[in-house]
Protein backbone atom coordinates (compact mmCIF):
# COMPACT_ATOMS: atom_id res chain seq x y z
CA UNK A 1 0.00 0.00 0.00
CA UNK A 2 2.78 2.17 0.89
CA UNK A 3 4.13 1.67 -2.63
CA UNK A 4 1.22 2.42 -3.96
CA UNK A 5 0.90 5.68 -1.93
CA UNK A 6 4.21 7.30 -2.74
CA UNK A 7 3.86 6.35 -6.70
CA UNK A 8 0.96 8.44 -6.88
CA UNK A 9 2.81 10.93 -5.05
CA UNK A 10 5.59 11.04 -7.56
CA UNK A 11 3.18 11.29 -10.26
CA UNK A 12 1.31 14.47 -9.04
CA UNK A 13 4.86 15.84 -8.57
CA UNK A 14 5.82 14.64 -12.26
CA UNK A 15 2.59 16.81 -13.82
CA UNK A 16 3.13 19.32 -11.82
CA UNK A 17 6.44 20.14 -13.16
CA UNK A 18 5.91 18.86 -16.79
CA UNK A 19 2.69 21.37 -16.92
CA UNK A 20 4.22 23.91 -15.48
CA UNK A 21 7.04 24.26 -17.43
CA UNK A 22 5.45 23.74 -20.75
CA UNK A 23 2.62 27.04 -19.35
CA UNK A 24 6.59 28.68 -18.90
CA UNK A 25 7.54 27.41 -22.71
CA UNK A 26 4.20 27.82 -24.41
CA UNK A 27 1.88 30.37 -22.51
CA UNK A 28 3.52 33.76 -23.72
CA UNK A 29 3.56 32.72 -27.51
CA UNK A 30 -0.02 32.16 -26.95
CA UNK A 31 -0.39 35.51 -25.13
CA UNK A 32 1.11 37.62 -27.96
CA UNK A 33 -0.96 35.61 -30.32
CA UNK A 34 -3.65 36.71 -28.50
CA UNK A 35 -2.49 40.44 -27.69
CA UNK A 36 -2.12 40.67 -31.34
CA UNK A 37 -5.99 40.29 -31.92
CA UNK A 38 -6.90 43.50 -29.66
CA UNK A 39 -6.88 47.02 -30.27
CA UNK A 40 -4.18 49.22 -28.59
CA UNK A 41 -6.38 50.52 -26.30
CA UNK A 42 -7.62 47.11 -25.17
CA UNK A 43 -3.98 45.84 -24.47
CA UNK A 44 -3.33 48.91 -22.46
CA UNK A 45 -6.37 48.74 -20.53
CA UNK A 46 -6.49 44.99 -19.72
CA UNK A 47 -3.14 42.58 -21.51
CA UNK A 48 -5.15 39.87 -20.97
CA UNK A 49 -8.66 40.01 -21.63
CA UNK A 50 -10.08 38.43 -24.82
CA UNK A 51 -11.01 41.39 -27.71
CA UNK A 52 -14.21 42.99 -28.53
CA UNK A 53 -13.48 41.99 -31.66
CA UNK A 54 -10.72 39.98 -33.60
CA UNK A 55 -8.50 43.04 -35.33
CA UNK A 56 -7.43 40.56 -38.00
CA UNK A 57 -6.28 43.86 -40.01
CA UNK A 58 -4.01 44.47 -37.31
CA UNK A 59 -2.03 41.59 -39.51
CA UNK A 60 -2.23 42.87 -43.25
CA UNK A 61 -1.26 46.77 -41.37
CA UNK A 62 1.87 45.03 -40.15
CA UNK A 63 2.89 43.05 -43.13
CA UNK A 64 2.67 46.03 -45.33
CA UNK A 65 4.17 48.64 -42.79
CA UNK A 66 7.19 46.21 -42.01
CA UNK A 67 7.44 44.61 -45.80
CA UNK A 68 7.41 41.66 -44.04
CA UNK A 69 6.91 39.73 -47.25
CA UNK A 70 10.72 41.08 -48.86
CA UNK A 71 12.12 40.07 -45.20
CA UNK A 72 10.97 36.54 -45.68
CA UNK A 73 12.10 36.16 -49.34
CA UNK A 74 15.37 37.61 -48.27
CA UNK A 75 15.71 35.05 -45.52
CA UNK A 76 14.60 32.06 -47.41
CA UNK A 77 17.01 32.77 -50.53
CA UNK A 78 20.13 33.44 -48.14
CA UNK A 79 19.09 30.53 -45.91
CA UNK A 80 18.89 27.97 -48.90
CA UNK A 81 21.93 29.39 -50.72
CA UNK A 82 23.65 29.26 -47.81
CA UNK A 83 22.52 25.65 -46.83
CA UNK A 84 23.27 24.41 -49.93
CA UNK A 85 26.67 25.32 -50.55
CA UNK A 86 27.06 24.72 -46.81
CA UNK A 87 26.10 21.07 -47.34
CA UNK A 88 27.56 20.46 -50.88
CA UNK A 89 31.11 21.78 -49.48
CA UNK A 90 31.11 19.42 -45.85
CA UNK A 91 29.72 16.37 -47.53
CA UNK A 92 33.02 16.65 -50.59
CA UNK A 93 34.94 17.07 -47.62
CA UNK A 94 33.76 14.50 -45.41
CA UNK A 95 33.46 12.17 -48.27
CA UNK A 96 37.46 12.71 -48.82
CA UNK A 97 37.74 12.24 -44.85
CA UNK A 98 35.70 9.13 -44.20
CA UNK A 99 36.23 7.22 -47.08
CA UNK A 100 40.39 7.60 -47.96
CA UNK A 101 43.12 7.37 -46.36
CA UNK A 102 45.95 10.01 -46.19
CA UNK A 103 48.28 10.96 -43.58
CA UNK A 104 46.83 14.26 -43.16
CA UNK A 105 43.33 13.15 -42.12
CA UNK A 106 43.14 12.83 -38.84
CA UNK A 107 44.69 16.30 -38.54
CA UNK A 108 42.42 18.02 -40.85
CA UNK A 109 39.41 16.45 -39.36
CA UNK A 110 40.38 17.33 -35.35
CA UNK A 111 41.10 20.54 -36.69
CA UNK A 112 37.76 21.38 -38.79
CA UNK A 113 35.86 19.77 -35.64
CA UNK A 114 37.48 22.10 -33.25
CA UNK A 115 35.81 24.92 -34.83
CA UNK A 116 32.78 24.24 -33.47
CA UNK A 117 34.32 25.14 -30.11
CA UNK A 118 34.92 28.40 -31.00
CA UNK A 119 32.79 31.19 -29.55
CA UNK A 120 32.51 32.92 -32.87
CA UNK A 121 30.50 35.87 -31.24
CA UNK A 122 34.16 36.86 -30.34
CA UNK A 123 35.56 37.10 -34.04
CA UNK A 124 32.88 39.78 -35.54
CA UNK A 125 35.64 42.06 -35.54
CA UNK A 126 37.58 40.35 -37.78
CA UNK A 127 34.56 39.20 -39.96
CA UNK A 128 33.96 42.75 -40.66
CA UNK A 129 37.22 43.52 -41.81
CA UNK A 130 37.48 40.80 -43.91
CA UNK A 131 33.92 40.87 -45.60
CA UNK A 132 34.65 44.92 -46.26
CA UNK A 133 38.38 43.64 -47.43
CA UNK A 134 36.46 40.99 -50.27
CA UNK A 135 34.47 43.86 -50.99
CA UNK A 136 31.32 42.02 -50.13
CA UNK A 137 29.63 44.69 -47.24
CA UNK A 138 25.94 44.40 -47.33
CA UNK A 139 25.70 41.91 -50.43
CA UNK A 140 23.69 38.93 -50.32
CA UNK A 141 26.59 36.76 -51.37
CA UNK A 142 29.16 38.08 -48.65
CA UNK A 143 26.11 36.90 -45.76
CA UNK A 144 25.79 33.35 -47.80
CA UNK A 145 29.59 33.29 -47.56
CA UNK A 146 29.55 33.62 -43.78
CA UNK A 147 26.66 31.61 -43.13
CA UNK A 148 28.17 28.46 -45.19
CA UNK A 149 31.48 28.95 -43.66
CA UNK A 150 30.34 29.16 -39.62
CA UNK A 151 28.39 25.76 -39.82
CA UNK A 152 31.11 23.78 -42.02
CA UNK A 153 32.51 22.53 -38.44
CA UNK A 154 28.98 21.12 -37.32
CA UNK A 155 28.10 19.92 -40.87
CA UNK A 156 31.37 18.54 -42.20
CA UNK A 157 30.96 16.73 -38.30
CA UNK A 158 27.99 15.38 -38.86
CA UNK A 159 28.44 13.79 -42.09
CA UNK A 160 31.68 12.53 -42.00
CA UNK A 161 30.15 10.31 -38.72
CA UNK A 162 27.32 9.38 -41.03
CA UNK A 163 29.73 8.41 -44.19
CA UNK A 164 31.95 6.16 -41.94
CA UNK A 165 28.39 4.16 -40.31
CA UNK A 166 27.70 3.46 -44.33
CA UNK A 167 29.04 0.21 -45.31
CA UNK A 168 31.94 -0.12 -47.50
CA UNK A 169 31.09 -2.96 -50.12
CA UNK A 170 28.99 -0.90 -52.59
CA UNK A 171 31.50 1.66 -53.04
CA UNK A 172 34.48 -0.75 -53.39
CA UNK A 173 32.21 -3.10 -55.76
CA UNK A 174 32.15 0.41 -58.11
CA UNK A 175 35.63 1.12 -57.55
CA UNK A 176 36.91 -2.39 -58.77
CA UNK A 177 34.29 -1.33 -61.93
CA UNK A 178 36.09 1.06 -62.66
CA UNK A 179 33.75 3.83 -60.99
CA UNK A 180 36.08 6.95 -60.70
CA UNK A 181 36.32 9.44 -57.26
CA UNK A 182 33.24 11.78 -58.76
CA UNK A 183 31.18 9.49 -59.69
CA UNK A 184 31.74 7.56 -56.35
CA UNK A 185 31.10 10.95 -54.87
CA UNK A 186 27.60 11.48 -57.18
CA UNK A 187 26.10 7.89 -57.58
CA UNK A 188 27.01 5.93 -54.59
CA UNK A 189 28.14 8.19 -51.71
CA UNK A 190 25.40 10.72 -51.99
CA UNK A 191 22.22 8.79 -52.61
CA UNK A 192 22.79 6.37 -49.59
CA UNK A 193 23.68 9.24 -47.20
CA UNK A 194 20.55 11.01 -48.10
CA UNK A 195 19.04 10.93 -44.14
CA UNK A 196 22.28 12.51 -42.85
CA UNK A 197 22.59 15.40 -45.55
CA UNK A 198 19.10 15.85 -44.41
CA UNK A 199 19.58 16.36 -40.50
CA UNK A 200 22.83 18.19 -41.05
CA UNK A 201 20.78 20.29 -43.90
CA UNK A 202 18.21 20.95 -41.34
CA UNK A 203 20.70 21.74 -38.46
CA UNK A 204 22.44 24.49 -41.06
CA UNK A 205 18.96 25.23 -42.17
CA UNK A 206 17.58 26.47 -39.01
CA UNK A 207 21.07 28.40 -38.09
CA UNK A 208 20.91 30.17 -41.24
CA UNK A 209 17.19 31.37 -40.60
CA UNK A 210 17.47 31.95 -36.86
CA UNK A 211 20.76 34.23 -37.68
CA UNK A 212 21.22 37.55 -36.03
CA UNK A 213 23.89 39.16 -35.08
CA UNK A 214 26.26 38.74 -38.89
CA UNK A 215 22.86 39.79 -40.52
CA UNK A 216 23.22 42.91 -38.38
CA UNK A 217 26.90 43.02 -39.12
CA UNK A 218 27.38 42.63 -42.54
CA UNK A 219 24.09 44.62 -44.04
CA UNK A 220 23.14 47.66 -44.03
CA UNK A 221 20.01 48.01 -47.28
CA UNK A 222 16.43 47.32 -46.43
CA UNK A 223 16.68 45.18 -50.02
CA UNK A 224 18.31 42.44 -48.58
CA UNK A 225 17.77 42.43 -45.22
CA UNK A 226 16.58 39.16 -43.38
CA UNK A 227 13.69 38.64 -41.05
CA UNK A 228 15.36 38.20 -37.96
CA UNK A 229 17.73 41.68 -38.54
CA UNK A 230 14.23 43.02 -39.33
CA UNK A 231 12.83 42.40 -35.66
CA UNK A 232 15.32 44.48 -34.37
CA UNK A 233 13.34 47.46 -35.85
CA UNK A 234 10.36 46.63 -35.73
CA UNK A 235 10.46 48.73 -32.27
CA UNK A 236 11.08 51.87 -34.21
CA UNK A 237 8.77 51.16 -37.16
CA UNK A 238 5.70 50.73 -35.23
CA UNK A 239 6.68 53.37 -32.07
CA UNK A 240 3.37 53.22 -29.75
CA UNK A 241 1.45 50.67 -32.09
CA UNK A 242 2.26 47.81 -30.16
CA UNK A 243 -0.55 45.21 -30.96
CA UNK A 244 1.33 45.95 -34.62
CA UNK A 245 4.34 44.72 -33.27
CA UNK A 246 3.04 41.83 -31.71
CA UNK A 247 1.08 41.06 -35.29
CA UNK A 248 4.96 41.67 -36.98
CA UNK A 249 6.75 39.42 -34.12
CA UNK A 250 3.90 36.67 -34.90
CA UNK A 251 4.02 36.38 -38.43
CA UNK A 252 8.13 36.37 -38.33
CA UNK A 253 7.80 32.98 -35.73
CA UNK A 254 4.85 31.79 -37.86
CA UNK A 255 7.64 29.93 -40.45
CA UNK A 256 9.56 28.31 -38.03
CA UNK A 257 6.55 26.71 -36.20
CA UNK A 258 5.02 25.13 -39.02
CA UNK A 259 8.41 23.75 -40.34
CA UNK A 260 8.71 22.38 -37.00
CA UNK A 261 5.57 21.29 -36.59
CA UNK A 262 5.52 19.60 -39.97
CA UNK A 263 8.90 17.54 -39.89
CA UNK A 264 9.20 17.37 -35.56
CA UNK A 265 11.46 14.50 -35.58
CA UNK A 266 14.15 15.25 -38.39
CA UNK A 267 14.21 18.96 -36.86
CA UNK A 268 14.83 17.87 -33.18
CA UNK A 269 17.56 15.30 -34.76
CA UNK A 270 18.99 18.18 -36.54
CA UNK A 271 19.23 20.55 -33.87
CA UNK A 272 20.70 18.15 -31.49
CA UNK A 273 22.81 16.33 -34.12
CA UNK A 274 25.89 18.74 -33.33
CA UNK A 275 25.83 17.68 -29.82
CA UNK A 276 26.60 14.13 -30.44
CA UNK A 277 30.03 14.76 -29.09
CA UNK A 278 31.99 17.55 -27.21
CA UNK B 1 40.04 2.81 -49.34
CA UNK B 2 43.58 3.82 -50.79
CA UNK B 3 44.29 7.11 -53.11
CA UNK B 4 45.34 6.25 -56.77
CA UNK B 5 47.69 7.95 -58.20
CA UNK B 6 45.63 9.84 -60.71
CA UNK B 7 43.00 10.61 -58.16
CA UNK B 8 44.51 12.43 -55.83
CA UNK B 9 44.16 16.00 -57.33
CA UNK B 10 40.24 14.88 -57.41
CA UNK B 11 40.78 14.20 -53.26
CA UNK B 12 42.53 17.82 -52.96
CA UNK B 13 39.29 19.42 -55.34
CA UNK B 14 37.12 17.96 -52.88
CA UNK B 15 38.83 19.28 -49.43
CA UNK B 16 39.70 22.49 -50.88
CA UNK B 17 36.34 24.82 -50.59
CA UNK B 18 35.77 23.60 -46.71
CA UNK B 19 39.58 23.84 -46.14
CA UNK B 20 39.47 27.78 -48.08
CA UNK B 21 36.56 28.49 -46.19
CA UNK B 22 38.07 27.16 -42.83
CA UNK B 23 40.51 29.48 -42.94
CA UNK B 24 39.35 32.24 -44.18
CA UNK B 25 36.64 32.42 -41.49
CA UNK B 26 37.94 30.32 -38.63
CA UNK B 27 42.15 30.48 -38.58
CA UNK B 28 42.51 33.75 -40.42
CA UNK B 29 40.11 35.65 -37.97
CA UNK B 30 41.82 34.50 -35.00
CA UNK B 31 45.34 35.83 -36.10
CA UNK B 32 44.11 38.94 -37.00
CA UNK B 33 42.06 39.38 -33.64
CA UNK B 34 45.14 38.58 -31.63
CA UNK B 35 47.19 40.61 -33.95
CA UNK B 36 44.90 43.68 -33.67
CA UNK B 37 43.97 43.24 -30.51
CA UNK B 38 47.89 44.70 -29.55
CA UNK B 39 47.68 47.73 -31.91
CA UNK B 40 44.97 51.25 -31.53
CA UNK B 41 43.03 50.26 -34.86
CA UNK B 42 40.75 52.60 -35.31
CA UNK B 43 39.76 51.24 -39.12
CA UNK B 44 42.01 53.64 -40.47
CA UNK B 45 45.52 53.71 -38.85
CA UNK B 46 46.83 51.15 -36.55
CA UNK B 47 49.47 51.96 -34.22
CA UNK B 48 50.99 48.75 -32.26
CA UNK B 49 50.73 49.68 -28.74
CA UNK B 50 51.45 46.54 -26.30
CA UNK B 51 49.15 45.65 -23.80
CA UNK B 52 47.44 48.88 -23.88
CA UNK B 53 43.95 47.32 -24.81
CA UNK B 54 43.89 44.66 -21.99
CA UNK B 55 45.29 46.84 -19.38
CA UNK B 56 42.47 49.28 -19.96
CA UNK B 57 40.25 46.82 -20.30
CA UNK B 58 40.74 45.58 -17.02
CA UNK B 59 40.22 48.46 -15.21
CA UNK B 60 36.73 49.38 -16.89
CA UNK B 61 34.06 48.60 -14.68
CA UNK B 62 31.88 48.04 -17.56
CA UNK B 63 34.02 45.20 -19.05
CA UNK B 64 34.72 43.41 -15.73
CA UNK B 65 30.76 43.75 -15.18
CA UNK B 66 30.65 41.81 -18.70
CA UNK B 67 32.34 39.34 -17.64
CA UNK B 68 30.86 38.50 -14.47
CA UNK B 69 27.40 38.75 -16.19
CA UNK B 70 28.38 35.88 -18.93
CA UNK B 71 29.90 34.07 -15.88
CA UNK B 72 26.50 34.49 -14.28
CA UNK B 73 24.53 33.23 -17.54
CA UNK B 74 27.21 30.22 -17.58
CA UNK B 75 26.61 29.22 -14.09
CA UNK B 76 22.50 29.99 -14.00
CA UNK B 77 22.24 27.54 -17.14
CA UNK B 78 24.65 24.69 -15.59
CA UNK B 79 23.68 24.66 -12.15
CA UNK B 80 19.57 25.23 -13.22
CA UNK B 81 18.48 24.99 -16.15
CA UNK B 82 21.01 21.55 -17.31
CA UNK B 83 19.01 20.18 -14.26
CA UNK B 84 15.95 20.55 -14.31
CA UNK B 85 16.23 19.56 -18.13
CA UNK B 86 17.34 16.39 -16.36
CA UNK B 87 14.49 15.93 -13.96
CA UNK B 88 11.91 16.63 -16.94
CA UNK B 89 13.72 13.79 -19.40
CA UNK B 90 13.88 11.68 -16.11
CA UNK B 91 10.00 12.50 -16.10
CA UNK B 92 9.27 12.28 -19.89
CA UNK B 93 11.60 9.06 -20.16
CA UNK B 94 8.63 6.57 -18.31
CA UNK B 95 7.04 7.27 -22.02
CA UNK B 96 3.43 7.61 -20.77
CA UNK B 97 0.70 8.72 -22.44
CA UNK B 98 1.17 12.29 -24.49
CA UNK B 99 5.09 12.15 -23.85
CA UNK B 100 5.68 13.10 -27.13
CA UNK B 101 3.34 15.90 -27.25
CA UNK B 102 5.44 17.44 -24.35
CA UNK B 103 8.56 17.24 -25.63
CA UNK B 104 7.78 19.08 -28.92
CA UNK B 105 5.93 21.39 -26.92
CA UNK B 106 9.16 22.18 -24.48
CA UNK B 107 11.25 22.30 -27.78
CA UNK B 108 9.46 25.26 -29.24
CA UNK B 109 12.00 27.81 -28.07
CA UNK B 110 15.03 26.21 -29.18
CA UNK B 111 13.28 26.66 -32.70
CA UNK B 112 12.09 29.97 -32.82
CA UNK B 113 14.81 32.50 -33.61
CA UNK B 114 16.99 34.29 -30.59
CA UNK B 115 15.58 37.60 -32.03
CA UNK B 116 11.67 36.69 -31.94
CA UNK B 117 11.71 35.27 -28.45
CA UNK B 118 13.60 38.74 -27.32
CA UNK B 119 10.51 40.46 -28.41
CA UNK B 120 8.44 38.67 -27.13
CA UNK B 121 9.92 38.61 -23.46
CA UNK B 122 10.71 42.29 -24.07
CA UNK B 123 6.78 42.55 -24.14
CA UNK B 124 6.12 40.45 -21.37
CA UNK B 125 7.98 42.27 -18.92
CA UNK B 126 7.07 45.61 -20.31
CA UNK B 127 5.72 47.74 -17.68
CA UNK B 128 2.29 49.22 -19.28
CA UNK B 129 1.10 45.97 -20.60
CA UNK B 130 3.09 43.51 -20.05
CA UNK B 131 1.81 40.11 -19.09
CA UNK B 132 4.13 39.72 -16.16
CA UNK B 133 2.61 42.43 -13.94
CA UNK B 134 -0.57 41.58 -14.76
CA UNK B 135 -0.31 38.48 -13.88
CA UNK B 136 1.42 39.97 -10.38
CA UNK B 137 -1.16 42.32 -9.71
CA UNK B 138 -4.28 39.74 -10.10
CA UNK B 139 -2.30 37.61 -7.80
CA UNK B 140 -2.26 40.64 -5.07
CA UNK B 141 1.40 41.36 -5.65
CA UNK B 142 0.31 45.11 -6.61
CA UNK B 143 3.46 46.38 -5.64
CA UNK B 144 4.80 45.78 -9.04
CA UNK B 145 2.11 47.04 -11.02
CA UNK B 146 4.13 49.51 -13.13
CA UNK B 147 7.27 47.82 -12.49
CA UNK B 148 9.63 48.00 -15.45
CA UNK B 149 11.64 44.97 -15.15
CA UNK B 150 14.15 45.55 -17.54
CA UNK B 151 14.40 49.01 -16.93
CA UNK B 152 15.37 48.77 -13.50
CA UNK B 153 18.94 48.50 -12.30
CA UNK B 154 17.54 45.87 -9.35
CA UNK B 155 16.11 43.24 -11.40
CA UNK B 156 17.25 43.72 -14.88
CA UNK B 157 19.74 41.31 -14.75
CA UNK B 158 17.35 38.21 -12.87
CA UNK B 159 14.70 39.11 -15.41
CA UNK B 160 17.13 38.85 -18.60
CA UNK B 161 18.52 35.57 -16.95
CA UNK B 162 15.07 33.84 -15.24
CA UNK B 163 13.25 34.11 -18.69
CA UNK B 164 16.29 32.33 -20.61
CA UNK B 165 15.42 28.96 -18.39
CA UNK B 166 12.61 28.29 -21.08
CA UNK B 167 15.27 26.63 -22.97
CA UNK B 168 15.59 23.91 -20.84
CA UNK B 169 13.81 21.75 -23.52
CA UNK B 170 16.85 21.75 -25.80
CA UNK B 171 18.77 19.98 -22.93
CA UNK B 172 15.97 17.53 -22.13
CA UNK B 173 15.48 16.43 -25.62
CA UNK B 174 19.06 16.03 -25.91
CA UNK B 175 19.00 13.89 -22.22
CA UNK B 176 15.62 11.92 -23.07
CA UNK B 177 17.06 10.78 -26.74
CA UNK B 178 19.91 9.05 -24.69
CA UNK B 179 17.52 7.34 -22.36
CA UNK B 180 16.05 5.74 -24.80
CA UNK B 181 19.19 3.51 -25.50
CA UNK B 182 18.84 1.99 -22.04
CA UNK B 183 18.09 -1.35 -21.99
CA UNK B 184 15.02 -3.27 -20.89
CA UNK B 185 16.58 -5.62 -18.58
CA UNK B 186 17.74 -3.04 -15.86
CA UNK B 187 14.29 -1.75 -15.31
CA UNK B 188 12.80 -5.23 -14.96
CA UNK B 189 15.33 -6.29 -12.67
CA UNK B 190 15.01 -3.49 -10.74
CA UNK B 191 11.05 -4.37 -10.51
CA UNK B 192 11.42 -7.85 -9.38
CA UNK B 193 13.68 -6.59 -6.48
CA UNK B 194 10.93 -4.00 -5.60
CA UNK B 195 12.15 -0.48 -6.63
CA UNK B 196 9.43 2.37 -7.05
CA UNK B 197 9.42 4.32 -10.14
CA UNK B 198 11.43 7.00 -8.02
CA UNK B 199 14.46 4.70 -7.54
CA UNK B 200 14.26 3.39 -10.79
CA UNK B 201 14.44 6.83 -12.28
CA UNK B 202 17.53 8.17 -9.57
CA UNK B 203 19.61 4.95 -9.41
CA UNK B 204 18.99 3.40 -12.92
CA UNK B 205 17.91 5.90 -15.96
CA UNK B 206 20.18 9.15 -13.96
CA UNK B 207 23.39 7.33 -13.55
CA UNK B 208 23.61 5.89 -17.19
CA UNK B 209 22.60 9.24 -18.87
CA UNK B 210 25.69 10.68 -16.51
CA UNK B 211 28.04 11.74 -19.73
CA UNK B 212 25.28 13.31 -21.71
CA UNK B 213 23.96 15.67 -18.46
CA UNK B 214 27.50 16.66 -18.43
CA UNK B 215 27.10 17.20 -22.25
CA UNK B 216 24.38 19.48 -21.89
CA UNK B 217 26.88 21.13 -19.36
CA UNK B 218 29.37 21.69 -21.48
CA UNK B 219 26.86 22.99 -24.11
CA UNK B 220 25.31 25.44 -21.85
CA UNK B 221 28.05 26.98 -20.88
CA UNK B 222 29.52 27.88 -24.78
CA UNK B 223 26.09 29.09 -25.33
CA UNK B 224 26.05 31.48 -22.45
CA UNK B 225 29.38 32.75 -23.32
CA UNK B 226 27.95 33.70 -26.55
CA UNK B 227 25.10 35.58 -25.47
CA UNK B 228 24.00 37.90 -27.68
CA UNK B 229 20.88 38.64 -28.61
CA UNK B 230 18.48 39.33 -25.68
CA UNK B 231 20.58 41.26 -23.91
CA UNK B 232 21.32 43.18 -26.97
CA UNK B 233 17.62 43.51 -27.74
CA UNK B 234 15.70 43.74 -24.48
CA UNK B 235 18.19 46.09 -22.46
CA UNK B 236 21.40 47.19 -24.43
CA UNK B 237 23.17 46.22 -22.00
CA UNK B 238 21.65 48.92 -19.72
CA UNK B 239 20.63 50.31 -17.51
CA UNK B 240 23.65 51.97 -16.32
CA UNK B 241 25.52 48.53 -18.05
CA UNK B 242 23.98 46.40 -15.30
CA UNK B 243 23.69 43.93 -17.64
CA UNK B 244 26.38 43.89 -20.05
CA UNK B 245 28.26 40.64 -21.82
CA UNK B 246 31.43 40.02 -23.43
CA UNK B 247 29.85 40.24 -27.06
CA UNK B 248 27.96 43.15 -26.45
CA UNK B 249 30.33 45.07 -25.32
CA UNK B 250 32.24 44.21 -28.31
CA UNK B 251 29.68 45.47 -30.51
CA UNK B 252 29.85 48.48 -28.65
CA UNK B 253 33.23 48.52 -29.28
CA UNK B 254 32.64 48.45 -33.05
CA UNK B 255 30.66 50.64 -33.34
CA UNK B 256 32.32 53.46 -32.33
CA UNK B 257 35.54 52.17 -34.23
CA UNK B 258 37.73 51.23 -30.97
CA UNK B 259 38.33 48.03 -33.03
CA UNK B 260 41.55 47.28 -31.16
CA UNK B 261 40.40 47.62 -27.64
CA UNK B 262 37.07 45.07 -29.48
CA UNK B 263 39.81 42.73 -30.57
CA UNK B 264 41.35 42.49 -27.02
CA UNK B 265 37.97 42.06 -25.39
CA UNK B 266 37.53 39.26 -28.26
CA UNK B 267 40.49 37.84 -27.29
CA UNK B 268 39.42 37.60 -23.98
CA UNK B 269 36.19 36.24 -24.54
CA UNK B 270 38.08 33.00 -26.37
CA UNK B 271 40.72 32.71 -23.65
CA UNK B 272 37.89 32.76 -21.16
CA UNK B 273 35.59 30.24 -23.50
CA UNK B 274 39.04 27.65 -23.74
CA UNK B 275 39.67 28.08 -19.51
CA UNK B 276 35.71 26.99 -19.14
CA UNK B 277 36.07 24.35 -21.17
CA UNK B 278 39.33 22.65 -19.88
CA UNK B 279 38.06 23.74 -16.43
CA UNK B 280 34.64 21.77 -16.92
CA UNK B 281 36.71 18.90 -18.36
CA UNK B 282 38.51 18.63 -15.49
CA UNK B 283 35.80 18.39 -12.83
CA UNK B 284 33.71 16.09 -15.23
CA UNK B 285 36.24 14.21 -15.43
CA UNK B 286 37.40 13.08 -12.19
CA UNK B 287 33.21 12.83 -11.50
CA UNK B 288 33.16 9.96 -14.28
CA UNK B 289 35.96 7.76 -12.95
CA UNK B 290 34.70 8.11 -9.19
Amino acid sequence: MTKDYSLNFYSIFKWVIIISFVVYAVFPFLWLVLASLKTNAELLDNPFKLPKVFQFQNYSNAIQEAGLIQLIINSLVISTCATFLNILFASMCAFAIARHIFWWKNVLFLMITAGILVPLNALIIPYYAIINFLNLYDTRIGLILVYCAVGLPVSTFILTEFFKGIPKEIEEASYLDGCNFVARYFRIMLPLALPGLATAGTFQFILCWNEFIYAMLLTSSTEIRTIQFGISYFTNEFFSDYVGMFAAVVVSILPSITVFILFQERVITGLTAGSVKG
Amino acid sequence: MKIKKDEVGWLLLFIAPTLILFTLFFILPILFLLASSFTNWDGISAEFVGFENYVKLFNKKSFVRAITNNLYWCITAALITVPLGLIIALLLSHRSRGWKVFRTVLFVPQVVSSAAIAMLWAAVFNAEYGLLNFILDNIGLSDYKNHNWLGNVRTANAALIGFSLCYVGYFMVIMLAKTASISEDYYDAAKIDGASQIQKDFYITAPLIKSTFFLCIILAVIFNLRQFEYVYLMTAGGPANKTQVLVVYIWNELTVQRLGRGSAAGVIMIALGAMLLLLLRRILKSETYN
